[in-house]
């Protein structure tokens, strides 16, 4: 079945739609917008739900002539993606009015979070590189606006332009990554669709052939990696993620735990069958696997429940890149499976800590315990997703982590990748066991006693309470029977992301294997290793206090630091208020730039022998006019340069009549009486000022020689590169002058006929200038002097 | 062709008037801009090739139907003329704004001006 493009179109679109007018539903239903916003996501939900079960690519025309088109590709792996995001919209949506009660600046972020969700779905199914990139960056410009929803507090713009930076950063990586593919993929596809990412999966082979025979294999991989890293918080780009957690936890929630940082994993996903292989096996696993494990030792070392969770978040992108990285079939499934299960528990995690935080008003690990008496609910909620989260059977994480141990093992039995092939496998289990250890923390917030910190908690609203236990009943849902996820949509998402097919099976493990082992290993460490917690959690704290440049956020802050602080110091030694200092640096700029120009291009010396092309009366006039400018610049009193200015401008005119130009000789008489006439009013009104200091003068004298000599080498070079005669458009006017403009003079005729509206415009400009200049004569006030007059 | 003597007109009007630009006097400074203006012109015109000044060359003809001659380019002069009055408003503009700087603060020296900008 072939999906339909009007669906398509709209279920992206309409939350672009609504998020326009936004402004204007708020004005009408205040704060209950966010559940216009739900209904929006549960229209969008159903729209790609219809499409269930389809499989192909519907296109519109966008830019024909770039073989660019808003091109939609429909299958399991996009469809699972974008009903994720429109699901779990939902119940954000749902959520939120509750959560943001009272708070301002609601218009906006309900805007925000729809065009978020709009541009998600679309990267989601869109397969058009550009459009893709399009969407990627959207999602990346809706989360700086959310992040920096609290726009007064310093820690919401810091952490705001953080993910900007690293996020939108990373996409351009990836847009190169993109040109490139784009190269190759015009000689093995076609030229006609040298953009469409849905034809070039259809021929993965060729294209990595094809790749690896330009040379681009590694590029176009690092590249990817790279745009895919930073938005999936991989290591060294991981950072931003914590920071983030500065917006609004229904955002955490959405954003930055279930969908846009899953992007960067569902790319990679969408790119495996076509860049599998051994560079792509060593890259991915060892990012993966790498943050996987640095993540689940900084959420055991965190000390807020969301900072706990963001680094979790981040840990578990690892897992999923990692099991994209294997290249057996069990990889791909890690990946399609782990994102769904993910998705589900770690959203309901966030929400649950955003329960928390509304419910007691702090959110620091410390402080928080026995919750389980006032939140019972919760508690129930929390321990399944929780236990989800750590893997331990028969929630549903299990599964997932389960074909990930399963898929590391397996890693050295298709490429021969030596120590790397036992050290996989060890790595995932190391990380396991603080996995186990930071979910059973966060469990431990709703068992024993209750500290003696905060006195009341208040009873989470319904609005609160439904959208996470229902994540959980799904969470549950798939833990008691993983084979329904599995035939609903997991299975296409792996058909889609792996190289041959194969039938997923998963199910609690009856008798023993390696994978049992480790997986048996890891939940025993982890219980184990937790009544450590406290020396663990100090332990971890300790290193990048010890050591700053282990942490990569101080890598952050002293390069933005050092382009912030140059930035400052360029600014004031170029920008300082003195009109000289602008003039030097950009002439000079100017120059260098130009005769760089034509030093790249070689065209200096000029082609033909050079002909002295203006006979000796133009000759003889305007060298008296460069005279006149000599004594402009000689001239001790501000008459003589005024006068000298006028003879300089008087010999032009001249040299227009020579030059067979008499509407301009006309012209600039006028102008020049007129001038001579203002600056003679002016300069009355003005006391003479003499100029001061040799030094300055050969200093500026040189930047004058300098640009002089670049105006002399550009007239040389380009009225050498004139083309001889007539050029086709004079003749154009000339020809139709009479015709069409019913004139005889055609310079008159281009001005007031063909070129009518030019002409008005600088009758604007003539005009404003007089307005403005009768505006400083006349309307003075308010000023310093403004009593004299 | 290439036009060795406009090129050495025009280096030298734009050397000169860059000079004047970076004097401390503002008047002056409004000079560098006129003069700039002016070679720019010059420049603009030789680019359509400079013609000598003959009844055949000029870019108005003779009648109705006298059919399409071989004229200097019309376009340039079209583009020029516009230029030659904006510079004109320019010039102006910026020699009233000077005027009234000075009322202001008293001075026309531009290291001044700048200091008071802080």
């Amino acid at each position: 079945m072939d999906p339909e493009l009007p669906i398509v179109l709209l279920a992206v679109g309409l939350p672009f739609a609504v998020a326009g007018v936004t402004p204007l539903l708020f004005r009408a239903l205040g704060e209950r917008t966010g559940y216009a916003g739900s209904a929006v996501a549960l229209i969008c939900f159903g729209l790609l739900g219809s499409q269930y079960g389809s499989e192909g690519t519907v296109e519109l025309e966008w830019i024909p002539s770039l073989a660019v088109a808003l091109r939609f590709h429909v299958d399991g792996w996009a469809l699972l993606f974008a009903l994720l995001a429109s699901g779990i919209g939902t119940l954000i949506f749902l959520y939120s009015p509750a959560y943001m009660h009272d708070e301002s600046g609601l218009a906006r972020f309900y805007a925000a979070l729809l065009a978020f969700m709009g541009s998600i779905i679309g990267v989601a199914l869109a397969a058009d590189l550009i459009a893709i990139f399009l969407f990627w960056e959207l999602t990346s410009l809706c989360s700086f606006v959310l992040i920096g929803h609290y726009t007064e507090e310093d820690e919401s713009q810091y952490a705001a332009r953080m993910a900007m930076l690293v996020t939108v950063g990373g996409g351009l990586f990836l847009l190169v990554g993109f040109l490139l593919l784009s190269l190759v993929a015009g000689n093995v596809v076609g030229p006609a669709s040298a953009f469409d990412l849905a034809a070039m999966l259809e021929q993965p082979d060729q294209m990595q052939t094809a790749l690896r025979e330009r040379g681009l294999f590694v590029p176009v991989l690092g590249l990817v990696a790279v745009g895919a890293g930073a938005k999936s918080a991989q290591v060294p780009l991981h950072f931003w993620l914590p920071n983030a957690m500065a917006a609004p936890t229904p955002v955490s929630a959405f954003l930055h735990s279930a969908t846009m940082v899953k992007v960067g994993v569902y790319f990679v996903g969408r790119m495996r069958p076509m860049l599998v292989s051994l560079e792509w096996l060593v890259l991915f696993a060892t990012i993966g696997l790498v943050t996987m494990t640095v993540c689940a030792l900084l959420a055991v070392a965190a000390t807020d429940i969301k900072e706990l969770l963001a680094y979790s978040t981040a840990s578990h992108l690892g897992l999923m890149i990692a099991g994209f990285g294997f290249t057996t079939v069990l990889g791909a499934e890690t990946g399609v499976f782990h994102l769904l299960n993910h998705a589900l528990f770690k959203a309901a995690l966030f929400l649950v800590a955003g329960i928390v935080a509304h419910e007691t008003g702090t959110r620091r690990i410390a402080d928080l315990g026995g919750l389980r008496h006032d939140l019972p609910i919760t508690a129930v909620i929390t321990a399944v997703v929780a236990l989800s989260m750590a893997g331990i059977p028969p929630f549903s994480g299990f599964y997932s982590k389960e074909l990930l141990f399963e898929a590391a093992l397996e890693a050295s039995h298709v490429y021969d990748i030596g120590v790397l092939g036992w050290l996989y496998p060890a790595v995932a289990v190391f990380a396991s066991v603080f996995t186990v250890v930071y979910s059973l923390r966060f469990l431990a917030l709703f068992v024993g006693d209750r500290p003696a910190g905060y006195s009341h908690v208040h009873r989470p609203s319904l609005t609160l309470l439904v959208p996470p236990a229902l994540l959980a009943l799904l969470t549950a849902v798939i833990s008691v029977n993983p084979e329904l996820a599995v035939r609903a949509i997991v299975q296409s998402g792996v058909d889609a992301t792996a190289v041959d097919t194969h039938e997923l099976h998963v199910g609690i493990p009856t008798s023993y294997s390696p994978a049992v082992g480790m997986s048996a290993v890891a939940i025993a460490g982890g219980v184990l290793a937790y009544p450590v917690y406290g020396t663990l959690h100090d332990g971890i704290r300790a290193i990048p206090r010890l050591a700053p440049p282990v942490s990569a956020n101080w890598w952050y802050d002293a390069v933005v630091g050092t382009l912030t602080g140059s930035g400052r110091w360029l600014a004031t030694r170029v920008h300082n208020g003195l009109l000289r200092t602008y003039a030097t640096w950009t002439l000079a700029t100017t120059c260098a730039l130009t005769l760089a120009g034509f030093a790249a291009t070689s065209t200096v010396v000029p082609t033909e022998l050079i002909g002295l092309d203006a006979d000796a009366a133009i000759a003889l006039v305007l060298a008296v006019a460069v005279v006149a400018g000599l004594a402009v610049v000689l001239a001790s009193t501000h008459v003589a340069g005024v006068l000298t200015l006028s003879i300089l401008g008087f010999m032009i005119a001249i040299f227009y009549i020579l030059a067979s130009a008499p509407d301009l000789a006309l012209t600039q008489l006028v102008v020049e009486t007129l001038v001579l006439v203002i600056f003679l009013l002016v300069i009355e009104e003005i006391p003479e000022y003499y100029e001061v200091g040799l030094g300055k003068v050969a200093r500026d004298g040189v930047l004058s020689l300098a640009v002089g000599a670049t105006a002399f080498v550009t007239v040389l070079v380009t009225t050498d590169a004139r083309p001889e005669g007539t050029t086709e458009i004079a003749r154009y006017y000339t020809e139709r002058a009479v015709p069409e403009g019913g004139g005889t003079n055609v310079v008159n005729v281009i001005l007031v006929d063909f070129r009518g509206f030019d002409t008005l415009g600088e009758l604007v400009v003539v005009a404003l200038a007089a307005i403005s200049i009768l505006t400083l004569i006349i309307m003075r006030s308010g000023g310093a002097g403004g009593d004299e007059e | 062709m290439t036009a060795l003597v406009l090129a050495l007109i025009v280096g030298a009007l734009f050397a000169l008037g860059t000079f004047l630009l970076l004097r401390r006097d503002l008047i002056r400074v409004v000079w560098g801009l006129a003069i700039i203006s002016q070679a720019a012109n010059v420049y603009l015109l030789a680019m359509g090739g400079i013609a000598a000044g003959t009844f055949d060359s000029v870019p108005v003809l003779a009648g109705h139907d006298a059919g399409a001659p071989e004229t200097a380019d019309p376009v340039v002069q079209a583009l020029v003329l516009t230029a030659i009055v904006i510079g004109f408003g320019m010039t102006a503009f910026a020699l009233v704004l000077s005027y009234r700087v000075y009322e202001e603060h008293d001075t026309l020296d531009v290291s001044e001006l700048g200091d008071h900008e802080g």
